[in-house]
Order: structure tokens, then sequence, then C-alpha cells
């Protein structure tokens, strides 16, 4: 459509993912994988209007397991899990090469922590945390040998939204996902929606370093 | 045939007859005349030598409008569209583009006619919307008649005579008939009728029998409307078989039929010729060397003299400083873009629900609707791919294009499904009406707005009480979203409308912010 054919010559030179176009195609609308700050805002830090979780940040390894999790259909597959529900289909198109692509793109964005939007007790939360900073970290900075990611500084929103699903074993619960039945085990200890709002307070106290 | 309605159940139905009383003295005849409203007259200040510069973030209608308004009066305006498109949800698909759909891309197969082609969003246009016509002729985009309701199209429902489709016109017919009868008893009981005098009591009877085509004695025993079981030209028609009331009410259907010409879809509906997005071609015809395609607004601040914008651009940030920002990004996409918005305004934007409508279409290989005498219209089913729309275009040529699934009010139930399901599931409904609907049809598309890139939703939703109404802190939200940040910045589309998901809402909304800063740089240059 209009201007896009003037772009499409600079598109194809600038973008490194030109490969995943076919030559057929070049006549039509050229596309590429990076859809990320459609969904994640902005240099991805997090959009709450569509619950996309902020990856700036987010460590490389980390990221490329859910990449690769979403692709094998390990995560966003049940039916009420429904914001992995719209990250499965894109990840689903994603090759070996694009994944690290995009696991370089997003690496390039600044980390700036998210803004808070949950409150409760932090006491509460503390004594709740004890246990997830086994893996997690006592400041929430993540154990990669563990595979356990960073949780400070991720909006709060999401990992309520997580931790929920992690109970209800909308998430966790697929054979191969090793490190998602572990969290869905562990989300079993949360009695109910007050404890988890607790915790993620208590996350956002914790400085991540 | 139905059984009588007791007397009992009829003053239920009515609310008790002193109801009716009370409604004939509830009117006035005072003031409610229409006025003819003028399509509202912008009187944007020319600015002749002097100079403001204005960014549109986002190429939709209402940013359109915008620039192509304030082109005219000397502003210098920059349209930045994060896609490869303009035109939002004013989307028209035809041969070889593509539907951007994440994680679903698809491009489309339709043979390459002009007639061939599909309203993927906006796809009416009322008389009544004087503001969005006005343009369409200052822009020199031909329309033609939308046929809309269409009787001889088909309601069908699995609850409904075994699922037989059913012609619109019989369906509507003998429901009418039916609930004619009905009335009448009501109206020749004493009680009643006492409210009405004499004079009053026939003519309302009398049009009771027209409105069921009732019999002499107000009774309804089928009705030559219904169409002829055979014959009408050269002989005799005879009539067909009446539907017993009983099964009609096997279906909730009727409540569409029976106001498909009220409402939004009441005046007489029109499309350009060609395409809906002939009406974006219009304005591009204007302002389309202003337009920066996949452009994405990286961050939005809003200072006392102007707005700063930043965007991203063949992988390059760019900035761009100017005096006033029209933005009809959507709401939930803002959210995740930096700015330094009130923190009212952030609620406002954070408080509107996605909307989530799904459209399907299919090449028809030939127009097989036509051998069943249906030209344009909608057929009308009782499962999830909900309508099925025969075009208004192309008329007697060997191809069309079908819509094959209209969810307007939900959508998700479509869009969670892969493209093969979706498909499947379409082509199932559809033979549900036409039997060899799967060998007629051929080359879907389907447009599932909740996911498609740069877009991620239908139209706005404010209220979250649908049938309630808004709240007053709906409204409240919704009067911050409408006036401008420090004068500068103004929030535009459908979104910025009590009435989403409308061309004509964009318009106006983009109307009302330019009148609006037109006051304020009159007060500047005074």
């Amino acid at each position: 459509m209009n201007g896009s054919r003037n772009l499409l010559v600079s598109v194809l030179m600038l973008m490194p993912l030109s490969g995943l176009i076919s030559a057929a195609e070049t006549e039509r609308e050229p596309y590429d994988d990076r859809y990320c700050t459609t969904c994640h805002g902005i240099d991805g830090i997090g959009n709450e209007g569509v619950q996309a979780p902020r990856l700036a940040g987010m460590e490389d390894w980390y990221l490329r397991r859910q990449l690769e999790n979403f692709r094998a259909g390990l995560r966003g597959r049940h039916p009420q899990d429904i914001e992995g529900l719209a990250m499965q289909p894109m990840a689903a198109k994603l090759t070996d090469a694009s994944i690290d692509e995009l696991v370089e793109w997003v690496g390039s964005w600044e980390y700036k922590p998210a803004e808070h939007t949950i409150s409760g007790d932090v006491n509460a939360g503390r004594r709740l945390y004890a246990s997830c900073a086994a893996c997690h970290g006592a400041d929430g900075e993540g154990n990669e040998a563990l595979g356990a990611p960073q949780l400070a500084g991720q909006n709060d929103w999401y990992l309520l939204t997580q931790l929920k699903n992690f109970k209800a074993r909308f998430r966790g619960n697929e054979q191969g996902d090793t490190y998602g039945q572990q969290m869905m085990t562990m989300a079993q200890s949360l009695p109910n929606e007050q404890a988890m709002r607790n915790v993620v307070a208590y996350i956002n106290t914790l400085s991540g370093n | 045939m139905s059984k009588p309605v007791t007397r009992r159940e009829f003053l239920n139905l009515l609310g008790a007859a002193g109801g009716t009383a009370a409604a004939l003295r509830a009117g006035t005849a005072l003031g409610l005349l229409p006025g003819a409203v003028k399509a509202a007259n912008l009187d944007l200040l020319n600015l002749g030598s002097n100079q403001r510069r204005v960014a549109v973030l986002g190429g939709g209608i209402s940013g359109l409008t915008v620039a192509y308004e304030l082109q005219k009066m000397g502003y210098e305006c920059t349209i930045l569209e994060s896609s490869h498109r303009c035109g939002g949800r004013v989307f028209t698909v035809r041969n070889g583009d593509l539907i951007d759909e994440i994680g679903n891309r698809q491009y489309c197969e339709f043979d390459n006619d002009p007639h061939m082609y599909f309203n993927a969003g906006a796809a009416r246009i009322p008389s009544t919307h004087r503001n969005l016509l006005h343009y369409c002729k200052e822009l020199g985009v031909e329309l033609e008649v939308f046929i809309n309701e269409n009787k001889t199209c088909y309601v069908q429902d699995d609850a409904m005579l075994g699922g037989k489709p059913v012609r619109n016109i019989e369906y509507t017919t003998h429901l009418k008939g039916f609930m004619g009868e009905l009335l009448a008893k009501a109206l020749t009981e004493q009680e009643l009728d006492q409210p009405f005098s004499e004079s009053e009591a026939e003519t309302l009877l009398s049009i009771i029998d027209s409105f069921g085509d009732l019999n002499e004695s107000h009774l309804y025993t089928g009705s030559f409307r219904a169409g002829y079981a055979e014959g009408g030209f050269l002989k005799h028609g005879t009539q067909k078989d009446i539907i017993a009331f009983r099964d009609l009410l096997k279906t909730r259907l009727g409540r569409g039929l029976i106001n498909a010409n009220e409402g939004d879809t009441g005046p007489i509906l029109m499309q350009p010729v060609g395409g809906m997005d002939k009406i974006i071609d219009g304005y591009l015809n204007h302002v389309g060397s202003n337009v920066r395609y996949r452009a994405m607004v990286a961050g939005v601040q809003v200072n006392d003299d102007g707005v700063q914008i930043a965007y991203d651009q063949d992988g390059v940030r760019h900035s761009l400083d100017v005096d006033y920002c029209f933005n009809c990004i959507p709401s939930h996409l803002m959210t995740g873009i930096p700015n330094n918005f009130p923190e009212q305004y952030i609620r406002a934007l954070k408080y509107i629900r996605r909307g989530e409508a799904y459209k399907a279409a299919f090449q028809a290989k030939r127009r097989f609707w036509e051998d069943e005498d249906i030209y344009g219209g909608i057929t009308w089913m009782n499962n999830p791919s909900r309508q099925i729309w025969y075009p208004t275009a192309g008329i007697h040529k060997e191809k069309g294009v079908i819509l094959g699934a209209y969810d307007y009010g939900g959508g998700m139930y479509h869009t969670l499904m892969t493209q093969e399901e979706r498909i499947e599931a379409h082509l199932a409904d559809g033979e549900k009406v036409h039997p060899e609907y799967r060998n007629l049809v051929e080359k879907p598309i389907t447009v599932a707005w909740h996911r498609m890139n740069h877009m991620l939703g239908c139209s706005a939703r404010w209220s979250r009480n649908f049938g309630a109404g808004w709240t007053h802190e709906e409204e409240e939200l919704y009067h911050t979203l409408q006036a401008p940040v420090n004068g500068r910045h103004y929030m535009i589309g459908d979104q910025v409308s009590m009435h989403s998901a409308w061309q004509e809402s964009a318009v106006m909304s983009a109307q009302w912010a330019m009148a609006d800063m037109d006051q304020r740089v009159r007060a500047e240059l005074a």
C-alpha cells in the first residue's frame, strides 16, 4: 500500500531478519518477526493495557527458554491462560535463528524497574517469600544455575497473574516444562490471592542485586 | 398453530394495563421534531503567515481527518503510522494484501478484480453520519447503497425445524402475524382498550391488523408476504404453509431480525464503490506525502509549549518536536509507550477494555446465492459464525467475496483457534445454510482484531456493564481523556466517543479536538 513500497528497499537492507522473507514474496508487503514491542511496549517496558510483561532486562537464558517453551506448546496452551494463548502462536512461528535475533534485540533494551501497582502486607509477604528465595534469591535477583528468573523489577501485575496461573495449573502442567512444574508445585503453598498479593508487594521492595 | 395466550400472560407481558395509560400520557408532541442538524461546520483559523507544527499519531480515519483539515489551514502536519498502511480498522482486503495478525500472518489470495474485496473492519455508512458523508463528498469518494437487511436471506438455528434454514421473510411474516394476533386480542379486551378513545382504538387495531396481516376476525391465517409456494405471475400464487408459533419461538434470532432496520442500521446504508478504504485513499490524495510508514511512536512528552515525540523507523530512533499532537493510537497500546501524561489521564487510558470483534471471508467460486434469489444482505445463524453477508458489489459477475463470519460482540471464540480451526468452523456453520458451501467457497481470510499487529483490539469498550449504561466514574474518565493535556495533546478516534465502532464517531472526535485547539491558537495569535 501507499508508502510501504518506497520503504521496501530500506527495510530489507536494514532488517537483520530479512532471510525470513522468501524471494517470491518480495512483491508483497514484507514482514519480520519483530512483533515484540506491539504488545510488550516500547523498548520492552511492559504494557499493562494488554497485560504483556516487561522484557527489557530479562535474562537472555530465561527469555530463550520461554520462547522455546511457547514454541513447543509447553506454555500458552491452557484454555484459561488468556495472555499465554496470545503469545503461543507468535512463538510457534519462530525459527532458531529468529529466536537468536530476538534475544539479542531484547538485550539491547535498557532495564528500568517497573512501576508498582499492587500493594499488600509486606511483612506477611516477606515470610512467604522465604521459600521463594531459595531459587529466586534473597533480593529477587534470580539464579541461572537453578533456572529461576529475576523477579525484582518485573511488572507486579504480571507476577500476580503468573502466580495465579501456576496455582490453578494453567502454567507448569505440561510434561517437559521441568522448571514450570517445580514452580507449579511451589505455588500451591500460597493459600489465596491475598497471599499472592502480599508476596508480590514484598518483591516490589527487592533490589534485584 | 399456537395455543391461545392467556389474559394473565398477556398482562404480564405488557406490565399491566395501567402502564399503557401511563405511556399514553408520558409522551409529548412538543420538541420531538428532529432538527436538521448540519454537519459540524469547522470554522478553523487559517494560519496565514504564522507557522504551527502538528504531529498526528496513527493514520486512522480520525488522524487523517485532522491532517487533512489542518493542512488546509496552513499547519505543517506529520503523520506517524506504525504499520505498513493507513486506515486502521478501515481495512479493505484485496488480492496480495497482508493481514498482519500476530502469530497468523496471511496474504489474501482473492482474484484480482475490482469487486473482489472484503471490508474487514468498517463496512457500512448510515445516511445520518453526516460528518463522514461530508468528507466522502468533499474527497470525491463514490458511494453506492449497501444492501444490509435482505429478507430473502436465511435464518438458521439448529433448535428450529431440525436446523432447516428458513427465509427471513417467512420467519418474520409469521412472527409478526402471531404477535399481531396477540395484540389485537389484547386491544379488544375491554380493560385494555379503556385508555383509548373509540377512534384511537380503531386506528390502533387497523395498524395491528396490517402489522400482522390479520384477517377480518383479527386472526393470523398465513400471508402472501412470506412469498408464494408457487405461481404468482401467470397463475395465481398459492400461499406457503405457516410455520407454527412454537417453532418460531425455538430460536431467539428474532430479536435481531425484528430491529435490523432500526437503530444504527435504520438509515439507508452506503459503502464506497470498490472498498471502504477509498475514503482513506481520498484523504491520502491530500496528505499522503506527510505520512511516515512503519514509524512506531516510542515516547510522548507534553511540555508547556509543545509536544516532543520519539519514534522508531528503519531501526533508528527519531524525534519530532511539534506545537500540537493528535493521537489516535489505541488506548491499550498507548499505555505501553513512555509518556508524561497526568495520572488520571493514564487511568482513563487503562480503563478502556479492548474490543474483540472478528470477521472472516471467503472467495466464492460462483455467486451461488444469486441462484437462490439472494442479492446482498445478511443471513442470520445461531452459531458462532453468526452471519453470512452476501456482497452488494459485483452482482451477476462470476465470483464474489462472501463474509463467512462476523462476531461483533465477542470474537474470542474464533480468535483463540488456529487458522485451520477457524476456517473449518465457518465451513461447518455455513453448510447448515448452504449445503454445498464447503465446495463453493475457497481462499479464506480471517481478521481477528484482538490480534492484529499495531491494533490488538477492535472498538473501545468504556462501559463495564453494557446493560446498565455508563457509570458516573466512566463519564468522568471519558471527559478526562477527551480534554487535552496542557492544551497540547489530544486523544482522538472512536475510542474518545460514546459510540465507538463507527467512523462518524472517529471523525467527530477529531473535529471536537481541532475546534478546541483552534480556540487556543486564536488566543495565542490575538
